[in-house]
């Protein structure tokens, strides 16, 4: 992959450029209640923000978001058109993590045609947004208390899938060209970025050294034997009724997920017949496998996290060879009922290992 | 790209009542929806929403296809409320069909429960369609009450079909019925515990297929009772009942494991499910 390096100001125009001609979301911190910095997306509009918030780790908001809606219309019904009707303008998000782009394989597998689904199930709101998605991504310069990336086979920064992903170091930043259409990004801006010296590269492999033994140090206590892509945690329900006693099956660590895909289809009324949507659906909540007259295959909550839990680290390998918890911590960071589930995975597996 | 959500708008073309809350639907699509016996589709009550079913008419016809549909919640009863010449929607096909050359020169046996009957009836056709390639059809059928048996006209008329025997129970005693009583497994008994191939006997449980459709705990103890006879867990095939959204392997709603029943089944056979325990 080609590597050169960018100053800051230059990065800055470099955006400005891409606003031209895309929609771009940067990452900015907003001041909510308390004056606490809370950093998330903001769609540029006209000048690009003087103060990106580019170091630290992956932000609230999973790049999921910008190509599965929490809510979309994907059918019109009863005059409907055999093609869809797809709204995905060329869009570049600055900002997602490495948990973030790897978050992005599993929608790949489900969504667009893989070994598993042939081409007639490709799914054209995803896939056209995807298509059109400028993935430009960042190491992380720190870690948050609950990333967890490194136990799940990954690191803090992205190896893979992204279209250009940025590394922060003193002077400005390692700009790596990772796809087609990174080199769409950055073609006919050699102006704004120079040949990499090699203390560049030294200075990133001295950050990532540094945040990569810092989340194993964070989440020593957590490791357990075994490698995380042969968890079994097929446990007791004792174990699992442990793990879920503070769960109020709310469906929090579901949404913020860079991982879930679930959905459930809604009808209704809407201007000239009825319209059907698209919505956020969550493995967590009593309905999710109701089925007609009244049944259910999960009607127990320990049921149902047993559930979520394992289709991260058993279901989705087995199906599709990935393992789907890429680490991001943001379930343990949304749960109210504190849960963390490097605790639980701990919990179950050495429960199971008694036995 | 095409759209994979879209109902395909289909005219109730005819209503048929076979029991006080389950009809038969014929429905004459706009656009042909082609299957094969096994396959299912989601229909769309416009406004309401949509639901999973496997058609229940002959897949060799294609222009109309029938669903026989009990009424259990809000799109089985906004149905219910439908005419005919009313227009619904009908996408699909998804899942696979039965695989019917694997049940070439053998021993069907076709275990229906309740509604669950159903969805088995387009199988029963395929098969009649081609009745000398099969040894011999069993169909064992078991309804709670008299009032609730569904094709009470065609179950005779499909007895009189070239090694083909049908068998009825229902759940309690009824003044009005004559024949076995009990749930559904009573008609398992006849079959024997052990078997050659060269002794005459009602099934040959080695080499024997069995298609098996109705509420979860019928197909539990019926699972149970075919593996004690000796059927092979590979030979039997359930018809799993799970939640569906999309019926597309995208919505996760269906998922047992690492199958989604939408389009790994709906019919997954016993020999898939084993790991699960008791999975129905
Ligand atoms: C492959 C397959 C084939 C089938 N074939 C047939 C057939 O041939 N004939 C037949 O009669 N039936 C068949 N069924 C069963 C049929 O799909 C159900 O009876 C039907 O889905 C009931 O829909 P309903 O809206 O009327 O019932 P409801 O009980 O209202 O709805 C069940 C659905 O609505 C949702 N829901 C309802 N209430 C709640 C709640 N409180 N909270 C959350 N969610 C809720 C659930 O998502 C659930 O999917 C089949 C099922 C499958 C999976
Ligand atoms: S966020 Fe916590 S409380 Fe809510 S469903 Fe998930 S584990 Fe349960
Ligand atoms: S399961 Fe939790 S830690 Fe793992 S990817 Fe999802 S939100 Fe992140
Ligand atoms: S019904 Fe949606 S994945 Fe099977």
């Amino acid at each position: 992959m080609k590597e050169v390096f960018i100053g800051r100001e230059n990065l800055q125009r470099l955006i400005g450029r891409w606003a031209k001609d895309y929609r771009v979301y940067v990452p900015v911190t907003f001041d909510i209640m308390n004056n606490e910095a809370t950093p998330d997306y903001e769609l540029v509009a006209g000048e690009v923000p003087e103060k990106l918030h580019l170091e630290g780790a992956a932000l609230a908001h999973t790049a999921k978001s910008f190509i599965f809606y929490s809510r979309e219309v994907v059918a019109k019904y009863p005059s409907s058109d055999p093609e869809a009707d797809v709204e995905a303008p060329p869009t570049v998000i600055v900002g997602p993590r490495a948990c973030d782009v790897r978050g992005l394989a599993k929608f790949d597998k489900v969504y667009w045609s893989t070994v598993h689904f042939t081409e007639e199930y490709d799914d054209p709101f995803i896939i056209e947004k995807r298509k059109n998605t400028y993935i430009v991504s960042l190491d992380c310069t720190a870690a948050k208390e609950t990333c967890f990336c490194t136990m799940v086979g990954g690191e803090p920064y992205p190896k893979e899938g992204f279209d250009l992903n940025l590394a922060p170091i003193d002077s400005g930043f390692v700009l790596t060209i990772g796809s087609e259409k990174g080199e769409k990004l950055v073609a006919g801006s050699d102006d704004l970025v120079s040949e990499l010296q090699s203390t560049h590269g030294q200075e990133r492999e001295r950050s990532r050294n540094s945040v990569t033994e810092a989340v194993n140090r964070q989440n020593a206590d957590f490791r357990v034997e075994g490698s995380f892509d042969r968890y079994d945690l097929e446990g007791s329900p004792e174990s699992w009724a442990y793990v879920t006693q503070n769960c109020v099956g709310c469906g929090a660590c579901n949404r913020v997920c860079p991982t879930c895909t679930c959905f459930l289809l809604v009808d209704q009324r809407a201007k000239g017949g009825y319209e059907r949507t698209r919505n956020w659906d969550t493995c967590l909540s009593l309905g999710y496998a109701r089925t007609g007259g009244g049944g259910n295959s999960r009607p127990e909550l320990l049921q149902r996290l047993d559930n979520r839990l394992r289709c991260k680290f058993e279901y989705s390998r087995d199906r599709y060879g990935l393992v789907t918890c890429t680490g991001c911590g943001r379930c343990i960071d949304a749960c109210m009922g504190k849960i963390d589930m490097r605790e639980a995975i701990k919990h179950v597996v050495t429960e199971k290992a008694k036995a | 790209m095409k759209n994979l959500y879209r109902p395909i708008e289909s005219v109730i073309e005819d209503i048929k009542q076979e029991t006080p809350n389950i009809n038969t639907y014929r429905f004459r699509p706009k656009e042909p929806v082609t299957f094969a016996a096994g396959q299912f589709v989601e229909l769309t009550v416009p406004g309401v929403g949509e639901a999973p079913f496997t058609p229940s008419s002959n897949p060799n016809v294609t222009d109309t296809m029938e669903i026989t549909i009990m009424e259990v919640g809000s799109v089985t009863e906004a149905l219910a409320k439908m005419k005919v010449g009313d227009t619904v929607g009908i996408r699909g096909p998804y899942g696979h069909g039965y695989n019917l050359t694997d049940f070439e020169g053998k021993e069907i046996l076709i275990i229906g429960g309740g509604v669950g009957l159903a969805p088995l009836r387009s199988l029963i056709l395929a098969l009649f369609d081609d009745i000398d390639r099969y040894k011999k059809i069993s169909i064992r059928y078991g309804a709670r009450t008299p009032e609730d048996i569904v094709y009470k006209d065609l179950l005779p008329e499909w007895e009189k079909m070239k090694n083909t025997e049908v068998q009825q129970t229902i759940d309690e005693p009824h003044p009005d019925w004559r024949g076995t009583v009990g749930v559904v497994t009573v008609l398992l008994d006849d079959l024997p515990l052990v078997t050659t191939v060269d002794v005459d006997v009602p099934f040959h449980a080695e080499t024997a297929i069995a298609c098996v459709c109705g509420p979860p705990i019928m197909l539990k103890f019926v699972n149970v009772g075919l593996l004690q006879k000796g059927f092979k867990p590979e030979n039997i095939y359930h018809s799993m009942e799970r939640n569906m959204s999309c019926g597309l392997g995208k919505c996760g709603h269906c998922m047992l494991g690492e199958y989604y029943i939408c389009k790994d089944g709906p019919v997954l056979t016993a020999a898939q499910i084993e790991k699960f325990g008791d999975p129905f």
